[in-house]
């Protein structure tokens, strides 16, 4: 079983003490940040990317992925105990969590949802596992017109799934786009938008970007009204589930599960997209509930933390396997295979054998890990919940500060770094998701890269991209996601859908 | 002409200025043609595509109401202390070391919030000083001057 072997030499390179190490530090640290509400995944991620630089490939990209649950997993705590989503999958968490923290079962809410996120973890992590094989034989059929069409249906996909407005955020993309080409030209070698300082004809950082735009934007918009935080500290119950509730609990925690790992794959989907859908499946499926949804129902915690964890994971598909980041984390994790001379795509799985299996393997460790550390330590989570804002933005602003200097040492970049989150804050004024934006200055310059190819093959002649069946396919397939969105029945559906949550 | 949608108006105003500008600064590169695109070529259909979607957007703006659709007043006071901290850290680093501009950026920036205390403020730089040293200096061994440039060797 070649499945087996695999694995095999995945488990062998994440459990070497070095990796197993790294994989808990990530998983610590981005649970710490993640319970710290306010600060989303992504920005956790650019602002703790500077920090891997010095691991080995392997190592970083372990610690980086362990970051990304730990983040994940610590927003469910925060949106239990405090009705404050810690980032935006665990939304619909603070509905029902809450609630049950409030009768006194935020010890259920937090068992169930990290119970609830190892299963689903360890399920997609083997549905990442299986479909790595087939897709990457599927991606080495794809030659530069194909690539360049799934560029356009993943950046549409992503668009279709988000929410707010549809123009806008293809707006952001092609923004995105542009920003992204920035620097030097790989074919004719000119010095693109570079206004002739040295340091641009490298391109404009990918941190400067996700730590501008994320980071300090999202700062700058939480000191616009004081905090108010009614932690939930004194009492969290017993960490068990009771009977009757585990009864409810499962059934949806496998649901989630189920679609969670479905819609991870998805372009554009992964937890956000996850955690709401399952969110109303469980809404739509549950005929008299015993508890009203809204008012504490086990399932309304167990399904979408099922769901934004499965998501989560089988996310890493299409990035592993087809270089192609399906939503903002995934694109996050490309550019730090990028700056350890990782070209992502098809032939990782090839030519960085470990790295590709290590990093499934401590998927499954990390979310074991998670387990473990967390129900222990939910007490610290609780007491780090206490400290003030006024106190901990300027330590999050001095890591950044850090972070973005050491990428090259160079003061440059701070300042960079700093343009963009005001930028960034323009944009949350103007109500423009920036997510889009990081996607699009991912994919800018490969993107830009497969047309010139794929016009380059077919003599200048643009029919190429309707002419190969499966670029033609993968075009219908954005068109149709466009024309279905802008239907009238369908636009109001999706409205409602992101509005479930408060 | 009465803007109905304040967000909606100005962000097509924001694509369409960064659309001319893209548009605008790659006319000085080759543009190549479709078979064999110059660097030119990409940025300018992308550009011209930024500005079509801008127009869109500006007229959303215009035609239809949005229940928050106004703008709400910018905070420039938190914009220009965070960012500003952040820029005067990058360009103290090297002259003055990183304690020096660890100081700066904390106590410029910790005058954004509200709540500011003086007490905390100083508490919060010691604390930082202490934990940025033992991780990045001692722990993961990066390059960055710690004393003012007059203080080293």
């Amino acid at each position: 079983m070649e499945l087996i072997d695999n694995l095999a030499l995945g488990f062998a390179t994440a459990l070497t003490l070095q990796n197993l190490f790294y994989c808990f530090i990530g998983v610590l640290i981005g649970t710490l940040i993640g319970v710290l509400p306010g600060i989303g995944p992504v920005a956790t991620l650019a602002m703790l990317l500077p920090v891997t630089y010095a691991l080995p490939p392997t190592s970083a990209l372990i610690m980086l992925a362990g970051i990304y649950y730990g983040a994940q997993y610590g927003g469910s705590t925060t949106a239990i105990l405090v009705n404050l989503p810690g980032e935006s999958s665990s939304v619909v968490t603070c509905i029902d969590g809450y609630q049950m923290a409030r009768r006194g079962r935020a010890g259920a809410a937090l068992a169930v949802s990290a119970i609830g996120s190892f299963f689903a973890g360890s399920v997609a992590t083997l549905i990442v596992a299986a479909l790595a094989l087939p897709m990457v034989e599927l991606a080495f059929k794809f030659g530069p017109a194909e690539y360049f069409s799934l560029m356009v249906l993943g950046l549409i996909g992503a668009v279709v799934l988000a929410s707010g407005s549809l123009i806008k955020a293809i707006a952001m993309i092609v923004l995105g786009l542009l920003l992204g080409l920035v620097g030097t030209d790989v074919n004719s070698g000119v010095a693109r938008f570079s206004f002739d300082i040295p340091e641009l004809a490298d391109g404009i950082g990918f941190v400067s970007v996700a730590m501008g735009v994320f980071g300090f934007a999202e700062i700058i918009a939480n000191l616009e009204h004081r905090q108010k935080r009614e932690a939930f500290t004194s009492n969290v119950g017993k960490l068990m589930m009771s009977k009757e509730e585990f009864k409810y609990a499962w059934p949806a925690a496998l649901r989630g599960t189920a679609l969670g790992s479905v819609l991870g794959v998805l372009p554009g989907g992964g937890a956000l997209l996850a955690s709401f859908a399952s969110y109303t499946l469980e809404k739509k499926i549950t005929r008299n509930p015993e508890i009203p949804f809204g008012k504490g129902n086990i399932r309304g915690v167990a399904a979408p933390e099922s769901a934004n964890n499965a998501g989560a994971q089988t996310s890493f598909i299409p990035m592993l396997t087809l270089g192609i980041p399906p939503n903002a984390v995934m694109a996050l994790m490309v550019g730090a295979m990028t700056i350890h001379n990782i070209q992502p795509g098809p032939q990782v799985m090839s030519s960085n054998p470990a790295l590709f299996w290590g990093l499934i393997a401590s998927m499954w460790i990390g979310n074991l890990m998670l387990v473990v550390l967390n129900l222990p330590l939910i007490g610290i989570w609780v007491q780090l919940l206490k400290v003030p804002y006024r106190l901990l933005y300027p330590a999050i602003l001095v890591f950044c500060a850090i972070g973005v200097y050491t990428i090259n040492n160079n003061p440059f970049d701070v300042t960079v770094t700093a343009a963009f989150g005001l930028l960034g804050y323009v944009f949350f004024k103007l109500r423009c998701e920036p997510a889009p934006l990081i996607l699009g200055f991912i994919l800018g310059p490969m993107m830009e890269e497969n047309l010139r190819r794929a016009m380059l093959l077919s003599r200048g002649d643009p029919t190429v991209f309707f002419t190969r069946p499966l670029s033609l396919g993968l075009l219908v397939a954005a068109a149709a996601l466009i024309v279905i969105v802008a239907l009238p029945n369908i636009k109001k559906k999706r409205e409602v859908a992101f509005q479930e949550a408060p | 002409m009465k803007i109905r949608d304040q967000k909606n108006f100005w962000s097509g105003v924001m694509f369409i200025a960064f659309g001319v500008f893209f548009v605008g600064y790659a006319r000085q590169y080759d543009m190549g043609t479709a078979a064999r695109m110059g660097p030119s070529y990409f940025p300018t259909v992308l550009g011209g595509l930024m500005v079509l979607l801008g127009i869109i957007v500006l007229i959303q703006g215009l035609a239809t109401e949005q229940a928050d659709g106004k703008i709400e007043p910018f905070n420039f006071k938190a914009l220009v202390l965070v960012l500003g901290a952040v820029v005067a850290f990058g360009l103290l680093l090297r002259p003055a070391g990183l304690l020096v501009a660890l100081f700066v950026l904390i106590a410029v920036s910790s005058f954004g919030s509200h709540e500011f205390k003086v007490r905390d403020m100083l508490l919060l730089s010691i604390g930082m000083s202490l934990l940025v040293l033992g991780v990045f200096i001692y722990g993961l061994s990066m390059t960055i001057p710690v004393l003012p440039s007059f203080m080293r060797q």
